[in-house]
């Protein structure tokens, strides 16, 4: 038996053959339609990626979340405008923004979290080493750690998904296990994310901004979008209409 | 002279008598060295210690040879592990398809992993069913 040197990724390298090759996936949310009390894509979230709920942590604060909704409101100034403040809040849908200049990348000492070739921001948990550095570059709040190990019921566990255990950082893969999905004969044959599937308002869009036909494109050039906190220079590619 | 008398054999008798022993020591090893050496090329055990499944997914690469899976398949499942997630090259069949023939890591990984003390890191996070389908019968834990 000879010396097996591990051939890593010289068949997966990046280059024209690589099914990533020239795209750039990038996510529309629509504030406007998103309803104030539903949660379905949260919920499908979890499901999909076995995101452990956070009433199956004891500590509330160590739930982990990819995908957030928090309501935005006007600073309520006198009781009139609180009337009409209620009507004027929003619901906004937090994500990991795969950025383009990703400073959970540039910090993680073990290259572990990397932005790969279409721009989705991922993190490698067989390599991760829970230190964390990650979470503190975010400036959306977007990273979490896994500090204990979760028991989760077998028929909550969606079994084709990996779950995390205790000791790596995780967030919002853009359901890159969808987009990257192949069909027996190895063509690929991509779906939505979990949330976007789930959404039932269509105010969830995620597709390859480089393609003109996909929907993300025609809706970025047809709207004016806003991006969260975008004088960082982070590039982030979750965009929102009505912000 | 007195000092040698008291040590017995000496030379190249003594030589002799220590190789002997060793073959006589080593020798019921040999039984283990043939067998073993007759299943890694292709022969069939006496006693069943891996569950082998009836049926074979046409798109499962791992139609080697069962020697070379035992060899290499920690190799094999890290560079498709490279492949999926940092380039999303997913194409080549993973740890999921071994499921769909290999039911339970009872019958299968863990006889292996158990016999040797290896406890792999995978099965914390990747679902690998153990007590499903498992056949304590034919392949009682050890």
């Amino acid at each position: 038996m000879a010396l097996r040197l591990l051939t890593t990724s010289s068949a997966g390298a990046p280059g024209k053959d690589s099914p990533l090759a020239g795209k750039r996936m990038g996510m529309v949310i629509d504030v406007g339609k998103c309803q104030p009390d539903c949660d379905k894509c949260i919920k499908a979230c979890q499901q999909e990626n076995n995101v452990v709920q956070a009433a199956a942590h004891k500590n509330h604060e160590l739930a982990v979340h990819w995908i957030r909704k928090v309501t935005i409101r006007k600073k309520i100034e006198t009781d009139e405008k609180a009337k009409k403040a209620e009507a004027a809040q929003k619901s906004v849908i937090l994500v990991c923004n795969h950025c383009d200049n990703p400073p959970c990348a540039q910090v993680c000492p073990v290259r572990a979290t990397f932005k790969r070739e279409d721009g989705i921001v991922l993190v490698d948990h067989h390599r991760c080493i829970g230190c964390r550095y990650c979470m503190i570059a975010c400036p959306y709040n977007a990273r979490y750690f896994n500090f204990e190990d979760v028991e989760v019921h077998e028929e909550d566990l969606n079994k084709d998904r990996p779950k995390r255990s205790h000791g790596v950082a995780e967030s919002c893969t853009l359901c890159a296990h969808r987009l990257d999905a192949v069909d027996q004969d190895g063509n690929p044959s991509p779906r939505v994310p979990a949330c976007v599937e789930a959404c039932e308002n269509g105010a969830l869009a995620v597709g390859d901004m480089n393609d003109k036909t996909s929907t993300v494109y025609e809706l970025l050039r047809d709207y004016a979008v806003k991006r969260l906190k975008e004088d960082l220079g982070t590039e982030p590619k979750v965009h929102y209409i009505g912000l | 002279m007195p000092e040698n008398a008291a040590h017995g054999r000496s030379g190249n008798g003594r030589g002799l008598l220590v190789s002997i022993l060793v073959l006589i020591v080593l020798a019921p090893l040999g039984y283990y060295v043939v067998r073993g050496t007759a299943v890694a090329l292709g022969g069939k055990p006496s006693v069943e210690f891996l569950e082998r499944p009836a049926t074979q997914d046409d798109r499962c690469i791992w139609n080697m040879e069962a020697g070379e899976m035992r060899l290499h398949h920690w190799e094999h499942l890290a560079r498709i592990r490279e492949d999926v997630v940092r380039f999303g090259k997913r194409d080549v069949p993973g740890l999921n398809e071994c499921r769909n023939c290999h039911q339970s890591r009872a019958n299968f990984c863990d006889r292996c992993h158990n016999q040797v003390s290896l406890t792999p890191d995978c099965f914390g996070c990747h679902y690998y069913p153990d007590n499903e389908h498992w056949d304590p019968q034919r392949f009682p834990e050890r």
